[in-house]
């Protein structure tokens, strides 16, 4: 077993996706945080971390940056930002039409 | 278990734990800092604690705001407060957060020290807002919590127990609605009863405990050792040994004290006082020594000091909050069924933020502030410009004639009326930038245009200061502050001045009507005129865009920003900020563009006024004028009506005078001195005398073309007669000087040079240094120059 974060993988059987593969309504649990050093620590310090729970809300008209939300509140990434994060999806909304 | 809550340690000296009760005893008066997230609702409290008593400044040597005021106690005494820059951390990312951890760390010259700190927490977003009040609780500085945005909390259904909160902290925490003044009597009270937080049993991994150990003990070691004996003794010793004296260090407050700077340097906290020290050789290989033993574990120091703050953010916030939105244990693997949008943030963005919806509604709102800034341009900036005309003519008409009435009349009132002009129409786009910031709405915008900007290698945030600009650059490229990665910032000053500012309305107007309105009156003509005018935006902004990818490509080139934009909460804006706001920002135009323009403008004026034609010389002047003009009636039939623009003997005279005059002023002889230059753009001294003084403001243009062909009565100068006398004016050859290729060599110029010594001082002020405004100047003018010597030489080329 690895432990990252606080999170606990259990044989490698738990898909880990990056943030920006989740799809709208779907929520995500952050598994861990890649990048160069002020990017990490940025996102690790808005809160991506501790296996938060994070839920994609809408992509923006054009495409990108997708809005999110965790924690209780809102921001947006762009997608390559979002590439960073690495999730375990948890959910999907409750009608699967996106 | 830790052992830092052992210890009540006072790294900061000054800091002690009742020393705002000191210092009013004492009768000095404490400094409080204001510190908290971004759209916490600081500022609110700020103008809640201080009313009017307020300054707004600039942080010498950095461009952040620095404001402060003055806060009245319920005992009568006073305290001064200073409003920090909104900031996620004190681990800096941007300028504005490495100024808040200065000041609060007692860095800086300009601001004491403050002696105690209220923490602005927004009870609608605990946890994150809770991030910052840890890494306070870290700096040992006496505290209170100011729990805003009750309300909002509310309303989302969680509730937020303030007594709650003050235990599981240790400091007094009050709660607030900021903007209905609910709770700033009490908050006020409150600033009596700060009390420096117990340090909180932050769950690192043992791992990290012994290298704090290991390091703090180095750190010690280092600092007691003289120069000399350090470098041997720290590559001698073994892990063992720093280990062992880590732990015996007698005065465990000196230990705490070096494993708490370790601990800032093993996750990288990279403050001014810490650099001196990080420096040093054997720290260095102390750190990397420590990290990579811990990087074998799979400890990262950065990360497992963010996990372990938050871990302690999301056991208060479990103790704290219920309600039905309140966030549940994180890391549970309970599935969390997808809550329906609830709150009113949620249902508006839905519209506003809609895939159809939110795009006609963003063109529709921005459409409305470029359409009001502009229509009110023209015809505001007529009616200030005639107010102070009118002013200028009574204060002088007085005067005996001569250089002293000249001076105040086109000197100074001109000059003024340059400067003053501008007021309403800034301060309008003031208006609207408040509302919309306020709102909330701005960064709904910027997420919509991001990805459009983020092409041309600029930033959604980048989007309001474009659209700023063009009103008037100067507001736009302060409006730059909001973006943090410096280089998109930078990128995004060095192309503001491409979007066509208020400024060359005039000069656009004046050259369209004369060169292009030859398709008589009425529809057509307006509908040309817009056309052409349209071209001349799109220009600027195509100009904009082409260079901002060229610079993201070369100069600029970097690793992309982490652009994360929070959306916050929407919120009506409150009237009185959004009036202080816009008094603020104008006021700061009018001292710091404003001085600028009038300086600039009278200097000019001086430069096209002096020396004056000696009378021998005008009284030849006039002689030939007359001749020409009576030759030229006589041979009217026949002859080239335009080629006799003026429609009186007097006329005449005055226009050759007006030229001569021109011509032999200092600015006139620059102007003949840069011909050369500028004449295989297709333009002549004239306007090179033009160019000369439209550097100061751009509309400075036509009053100077006013000037030299003066045409008309001084008093009663129209722009029709100047048309008409610039359609007339001839060269030597008796070529037509101005042709419509012409003019629209000089118009591409205007759209592309930057012409205006406001805009460079500002840039040097928000860049800090004259590398970049330089810059500025020889590429937009240099690329002027190459774009209107291809137009101009290609038009002439095929005929034009």
């Amino acid at each position: 077993m690895k432990t990252v974060g606080s999170l606990t993988h259990q044989n490698g059987s738990i898909q880990a996706c990056s943030l920006d593969e989740l799809g709208i309504g779907c929520q995500g649990q952050v598994v861990e945080v890649n990048g160069d050093h002020r990017v990490r620590r940025r996102l690790l310090e808005m809160g991506f971390c501790n296996g938060a729970s994070i839920t994609v809300i809408r992509r923006a008209p054009l495409g990108d940056p997708i809005e999110f939300e965790l924690r209780g509140y809102h921001l947006s990434l762009r997608s390559d930002q979002a590439r960073y994060v690495r999730v375990v999806q948890i959910s999907k909304p409750p009608n699967d039409i996106d | 278990m830790g052992f830092c809550d052992k210890f009540q340690v006072i790294t900061m000296p000054h800091c002690r734990e009742n020393a705002i009760e000191l210092a009013l005893d004492k009768g000095d008066v404490p400094v409080v800092a204001l510190a908290g997230n971004p759209n916490s609702g600081k500022t609110t409290i700020f103008n809640g604690l201080t009313g009017l008593r307020q300054k707004v400044a600039n942080y010498p040597g950095v461009t952040v705001e620095k404001k402060t005021g003055t806060c009245k106690l319920p005992d009568g005494r006073r305290c001064h407060i200073v409003d920090l820059p909104g900031t996620y951390s004190l681990i800096s990312h941007s300028p504005d957060e490495y100024v808040a951890m200065e000041v609060l760390r007692g860095l800086r010259l300009d601001t004491p020290a403050p002696q105690a700190v209220i923490a602005v927490v927004d009870a609608s977003n605990l946890q994150r807002n809770l991030y910052l009040v840890s890494q306070l609780i870290e700096l040992r500085m006496p505290m209170v919590v100011a729990l805003n945005m009750m309300d909002v909390a509310e309303r989302r259904g969680l509730q937020v127990d303030a007594q709650a909160l003050s235990a599981a902290l240790g400091v007094p925490v009050v709660p607030l609605v900021g903007h209905k003044r609910r709770g700033i009597d009490a908050l006020k009270a409150a600033i009596l009863q700060a009390r420096i937080p117990p340090m909180p049993d932050w769950i690192l991994p043992q791992a990290m405990h012994d290298e704090l150990l290991l390091v703090g003990g180095g750190l010690a070691i280092l600092e007691s050792e003289t120069e000399h004996e350090a470098a041997p003794a720290t590559e001698g010793l073994a892990v063992d040994k720093y280990r062992r004296l880590g732990s015996s260090v007698d005065d465990a407050r000196r230990m705490v004290h070096y494993q708490a700077l370790a601990e800032r340097l093993l996750i990288g906290d990279s403050a001014a006082d810490m650099t001196p020290l990080a420096s040093r050789e054997p720290v260095k290989a102390l750190l990397e020594s420590a990290v990579s033993r811990l990087a074998v574990m799979g400890i990262e120091a950065m990360q497992a000091d963010i996990e372990a703050h938050y871990h302690w953010i999301e056991h208060v916030v479990a103790q704290v909050t219920a309600g039905i939105d309140a966030p549940q244990a994180v890391g549970s693997s309970a599935r969390q069924a997808w809550r329906p949008q609830r709150n009113l943030t949620e249902r508006v963005d839905g519209v506003l933020i809609h895939k159809i919806w939110g795009l006609l509604i963003f063109a529709l709102i921005m459409g409305v502030v470029f359409v009001s800034i502009f229509w009110a341009a023209q015809p505001m900036m007529d009616g200030v410009g005639a107010g102070i005309d009118y002013l200028g003519l009574h204060a002088t008409g007085h005067l005996p004639a001569g250089p002293l009435k000249d001076l105040l009349k086109d000197g100074v009132f001109a000059g003024v009326g340059t400067v003053v002009k501008f007021v309403p129409q800034i301060a309008l786009l003031f208006l609207f930038l408040s509302i919309l910031e306020d709102s909330g709405y701005l960064a709904r915008a910027a997420f919509l245009m991001d990805r459009l900007l983020a092409k041309v290698g600029l930033h959604g945030k980048s989007f309001i200061p474009l659209l700023s600009s063009f009103a008037c650059a100067i507001p736009g490229i302060m409006a730059t502050r909001t973006i943090e990665h410096r280089k998109d910032r930078l990128a995004t000053i060095m192309v503001a001045p491409f979007m066509s500012c208020a400024a060359r309305l005039p000069v656009y107007g004046l050259l369209i009507t004369t060169f292009f309105a030859a398709w008589g009156t009425g529809v057509r003509a307006a509908v040309m005129y817009a056309a052409i005018m349209l071209s001349l935006y799109v220009m600027g902004i195509a100009a904009a865009a082409i260079t901002a990818w060229f610079f993201k490509r070369s100069l600029l080139r970097g690793a992309p920003a982490a652009f994360i934009l929070e959306l916050p909460t929407y919120k009506v804006p409150q009237a009185s900020q959004v009036a202080r706001q816009v008094w603020n920002n104008t006021w700061a135009f009018l001292t710091r563009a404003g001085t600028i323009i009038f300086c600039m403008s009278v200097i000019l004026w001086a430069v096209a006024y002096y020396p004056r034609l000696p009378s021998l010389e005008q009284a030849r002047i006039s002689q030939t004028a007359r001749a020409r003009y009576h030759s030229a009636l006589e041979g009217q039939t026949g002859a080239d009506t335009k080629a006799q623009p003026a429609t009186s003997e007097a006329e005449a005279v005055s226009m050759s005078l007006g030229s001569a005059a021109g011509g032999y002023s200092y600015a006139g002889r620059l102007g003949h001195a840069m011909e050369p230059v500028i004449r295989p753009l297709g333009f002549d001294w004239k306007m090179g005398v033009g160019l000369v003084s439209a550097f100061a403001a751009r509309e400075l243009f036509v009053s100077t073309m006013g000037i030299i062909y003066a045409v008309g009565d001084p008093e009663e100068r129209s722009t029709t007669d100047l048309s008409r006398a610039m359609r007339g004016d001839r060269d030597q050859r008796g070529q037509p000087v101005w042709t419509p290729l012409v003019a629209v060599s000089l118009l591409i110029w205007f759209v592309l040079a930057l012409q205006c010594m406001s805009t460079v001082a500002i840039v040097r002020r928000e860049t800090g240094g004259w590398r970049w405004p330089v810059f500025m100047i020889l590429y937009m003018n240099g690329l002027a120059y190459v774009v209107c010597l291809g137009v101009y030489q290609v038009g002439l080329l095929l005929g034009a």
